[in-house]
């Protein structure tokens, strides 16, 4: 999988729907940074085939089941 | 007679409790320190002089120790900046469950400590507040975001601190300034009255100069609180006492090759130098797969920028202008993350504590591995004035942080050497949930067979 994240303006106009004001050009940073540092992420997800049924609170049983015994 | 503020807490406190030094003996010998290294440091944003020499401590395990905590501890009616313009001046309502256990055990606070705006940020650079300096060289980066708790513990301005870790944020300090610093588990102590970052990810946790200090420093602020609904329920273990197990029967992963790969020389040298100290000691050494720790590192980048640029949505869109222009960058690009994303990132984070366990640590009690993968930079390299090189260098300072952050383990920092500039190299011991004990007992056995952690920075000209 590879990563192509958001183009500029559509940062921009993401940004700008939620208040958030940039000043013009800023999205193109945005997307660069955020197309590093986001990426190694959304290949980990799309290798690994999470089940149906798998949700974020499964993290505090799975803090329990790790647990040194 | 020696420099009390040499003592560790331990010692400290057993002098105080023989009466051979009395509460405001210590607090005076640290403000006499604070006001020879604060010009050169700027590790504290408050000092609370008078109020520290007149405190009446509390009977306590920590009873006269003066301490000094991050400026993110709230106190009803005083004030916390939170290393921010936003909320300078700004006052409290409540107050920290983590303070008032320290106060219950009898600690004092000396004063309030600098720390990266808003705790969102690796360097110890601060355009509110100034930058905060290395105690062993003030060129160099102290780390953050507990900038202040790094250096005012190296510096023996306070016997100890507290910081908060939701990306590196104590064990980043602590490696760069020569001192201990604990990540405690998720949950493990209560964030309520601290100021919020990210809740998948802030902890709160000691910096002290040895394992031993930390364990008696988590063992007055551990377990659950009714006001933080997300601290845990396990039982606190006997931090302290868990320390005099021996480091025999202890199974410790390590990945040789990759650290001699992925580090620096003399970190690489180090910190495997550590790893055979504690064989000697008597730790089985276990050669482990690394953990996945770039994928794992941008899970928690995801969770964090998310997490972070909701909890600053108000002002973010009220008062912008008054963030500094690196955290409103940071800000800024958590808002283009989109909440499958975000959500996709925290539903793997179960799966992925378990796999670590199942392989890092599937024959090991602890997984070692350096603090970063670099010797300490500049204040220079790692702001603004850094140049094109800058972004590499801060992504290889957090590169071995935020994959602990994202699996929600402990883990401890403790001073493994110093490069050939002179300043400190730093281990992490990476644990189970809920294995601080563990991790504690390890560090302690390393520091009785060590002297790293004794070295003082010199006295500043």
């Amino acid at each position: 999988m590879t990563v192509k994240w958001l183009a500029a303006e559509a940062i921009e106009a993401m940004l700008a729907a939620q208040g958030i004001a940039v000043a013009p050009g800023r999205g193109g940073r945005l997307a660069r940074g955020l197309e590093a540092s986001i990426a190694p992420s959304l290949e980990e997800a799309a290798r690994a085939g999470l089940e149906l049924e798998g949700e974020p609170c499964d993290f505090a049983l799975a803090l329990e089941r790790c647990k040194a015994r | 007679m020696t420099d009390p503020c040499g003592w560790s807490i331990a010692e400290a406190a057993r002098e105080l409790r023989a009466g051979r030094v009395s509460a405001r003996d210590l607090v005076s010998a640290c403000l006499a320190r604070i006001e020879r290294w604060q010009p050169h440091l700027n590790a504290f944003v408050a000092v609370e002089a008078e109020a520290a020499l007149a405190a009446e401590p509390a009977a306590g395990a920590l009873s006269g120790v003066p301490l000094a905590h991050k400026d993110i501890f709230y106190r009803a009616g005083r004030v916390s900046n939170c290393g921010s313009k936003i909320r300078r001046g700004w006052i409290a309502d409540t107050t920290s469950t983590a303070l008032e256990r320290l106060a219950a055990a009898g600690a004092l606070q000396l004063g309030t400590l600098n720390m990266t705006e808003f705790a969102y940020g690796p360097t110890g650079h601060n355009e509110h507040w100034g930058a905060c300096r290395n105690p062993w060289n003030p060129a160099y980066a102290p780390g953050g975001s507990s900038s202040g708790s790094g250096a005012a513990v190296a510096a023996r301005l306070a016997f100890g601190a507290l910081g908060s870790d939701t990306g590196g944020s104590v064990r980043l300090p602590a490696a760069l300034c020569g001192v201990s610093g604990l990540k405690t588990t998720w949950g493990r102590v209560s964030r309520h009255g601290a100021m919020p970052l990210c809740a998948s990810l802030d902890t709160i946790g000691p910096l002290a100069r040895s394992a031993e200090d930390c364990a008696l420093l988590l063992a007055a602020i551990a377990g659950f609180d009714r006001n933080d609904p997300l601290s845990a329920r396990a039982p606190v273990p006997d931090y302290v006492g868990a320390l005099s197990a021996s480091p025999r029967g202890l199974h410790i992963a390590v990945s040789s090759a990759w650290i001699e790969r992925e580090a620096e020389a003399e970190v690489g040298a180090a910190v495997l130098g550590a790893a055979r100290v504690l064989r000697e000691l008597g730790a089985t050494l276990v050669e482990a797969q690394p953990p996945e720790v770039d994928a794992l590192s941008a899970h928690c980048m995801v969770v964090m920028q998310a997490e972070a640029s909701a909890q600053h949505a108000r002002w973010m869109r009220e008062r912008p202008a008054d963030y500094s222009a690196v955290v409103r960058a940071r800000l800024e690009a958590g808002f283009a993350i989109p909440a499958t994303v975000y959500l996709e990132a925290l539903r793997r984070r179960g799966p992925l504590l378990e796999r670590f366990c199942a392989t890092s640590l599937a024959s090991a009690d602890a997984y070692l591995l350096p603090a970063m993968t670099i010797r300490a930079p500049t204040l220079e390299q790692t702001g603004p004035a850094g140049g094109p090189e800058m972004p590499r260098t801060l992504g290889e300072l957090t590169r071995l942080m935020r994959w602990v952050n994202f699996l929600g383990v402990p883990a401890l920092a403790v001073p493994c050497g110093f490069d050939s500039r002179d300043l400190p190299i730093g281990v992490q011991l990476v644990g189970r949930p809920f294995a601080e004990a563990t991790l504690l007992a390890a560090g302690h056995a390393y520091q009785r067979a060590t002297d790293w952690h004794r070295r003082a920075p010199p006295e500043p000209s």
